[in-house]
């Protein structure tokens, strides 16, 4: 309990005191009523998905969330060529491996359990920025043209597909991480740029388009349109 | 709502027995529970509705969380960070809105019908009062002088170090001294 002479002196004491003084008479069954509606609320949250994953302890939920990113990323590294070993340059390797870092990181943050204090508001806004800063560094780092000679890409069109492959292989990364999610602020975000990051491992390992513009309309834009359009998204319709 | 037999046992117990899949103990949790953080609810949103809304989040919200209850944890701390997390968050989304302070005022006085008027108007001045320390400070005061937690436990709850929650605490009680002094003068 507190210290009494922590406590402020005995006027202002007083008067505070007087905000419990006005407390609320009893409520039995107005606490009755609210009893009933968030029982009824976690057993329908039970019944679903969502509340089952969400439920579980978060050690549980982080395993589960790293297994799928693994498997789907060994899956995906190798049923589909990666580009030459020419191209692995040192750039390559280290936007793959910030890629992870930022998947990881944004993990932990959508994980984070509720009765912990929220994160300051700057952490998730910088993890977002970084994110999308990410995929737009790495669009500088593209794999030398001379690799592309035997590929026949025709430009925006190329672009336009790799944005659409990013984005649908976004979504399930999206998808999985709010299923996941307790309900932490800007937990959406996160996970928007977390979509968006995947989609770039996904595209920066395997698309042997060479070209800065490439890689920025058709790969860094894949982050862009995840946060912008899914931060919009939940501006219009706020989650509950 | 019917007396339990359980009704001595401590909150941790409850909890435990909860996580176990023990509804009853939820029943006895929000008992002890409810009525405390409506009114740490009451005071920071002076909104009835909105109150008990974030009350019934908190619940929820530790239902989700019973699996992440470890033997040895205190609950109180638990519920606390959940209730305060909730309303940062409601605040925050409040001013993204921008929602103008003649709205804030419609909803203020929850206590109108049950309330004398002279306790009603003092109780109106400590709230813009309280209202006008910036809310890190108002939760500590809220949970230190309201809940009468200790400063190490708020500390826990508000995610900062006790040190800090201390400045806070002494900073909160000179400002609320300087806005309320003429009226205690008045009292004295």
């Amino acid at each position: 309990m507190t210290d009494a002479s922590d406590r402020p002196d005995a006027g202002l004491g007083e008067r505070l005191r007087e905000l419990d003084a006005v407390a609320m008479p009893d409520r039995g069954q107005l606490f009755e009523d609210m009893f009933s509606e968030v029982k009824a609320q976690c057993d329908k949250s039970d019944r679903t998905l969502a509340g089952f994953l969400r439920s579980r302890s978060t050690a549980a939920r982080r395993m589960l969330v790293l297994s799928i990113f693994a498997v789907l990323g060994i899956a995906g590294w190798f049923a589909f060529p990666v580009i030459d070993v020419e191209g692995r340059s040192v750039q390559w390797t280290a936007s793959l491996v910030a890629f992870c870092i930022l998947l990881v990181l944004a993990m932990f943050m959508v994980t984070r359990p509720v009765h912990l204090p929220a994160l300051p508001r700057w952490q998730s806004v910088s993890l977002v920025a970084v994110a999308v800063g990410a995929t737009i560094v790495a669009a500088f780092w593209p794999i030398p043209a001379a690799l592309s000679a035997a590929h026949d890409h025709g430009g925006g069109f190329m672009a336009g597909a790799c944005m659409g492959v990013g984005l649908l292989l976004g979504v399930p990364v999206y998808a999985l991480l709010r299923l996941v999610d307790r309900g932490n602020a800007l937990g959406n975000l996160v996970a928007a740029a977390a979509a968006g990051v995947a989609g770039n491992f996904v595209l920066k390992a395997h698309c042997a388009i060479p070209g800065t513009s490439h890689e920025l309309l058709g790969h860094a834009s894949v982050a862009l349109v995840f946060v912008v359009g899914l931060g919009l998204v939940h501006r219009w319709i706020p989650s509950k | 709502m019917s007396p339990d037999p359980r009704a001595g046992a401590s909150d941790e117990d409850l909890m435990s027995a909860y996580v176990d899949g023990d509804d009853a103990a939820f029943r006895l949790l929000f008992e002890r529970y409810a009525p405390i953080l409506l009114r740490l609810t009451r005071r920071h949103l002076r909104d009835d509705e909105l109150a008990q809304e974030i009350v019934q989040q908190t619940f929820f919200r530790l239902h989700g969380a019973r699996n992440d209850f470890r033997q040895g944890s205190k609950l109180r701390p638990w519920v606390m960070t959940i209730a305060m997390n909730l309303v940062r968050e409601h605040w925050r989304r409040k001013k993204r809105r921008k929602v103008t302070d003649l709205e804030v005022d419609t909803q203020a006085a929850p206590e109108a019908d049950f309330m004398p008027l002279e306790l009603r108007q003092r109780s109106a001045l400590l709230h813009g009062a309280l209202e006008r320390l910036p809310h890190s400070q108002r939760e500590v005061v809220e949970l230190h002088w309201f809940q009468e937690r200790p400063y190490a436990e708020i500390a826990q709850i508000v995610g900062t170090s006790e040190g800090a929650v201390r400045v806070r605490a002494h900073r909160a009680y000179t400002t609320l001294k300087q806005l309320l002094v003429s009226e205690i003068r008045g009292d004295e």
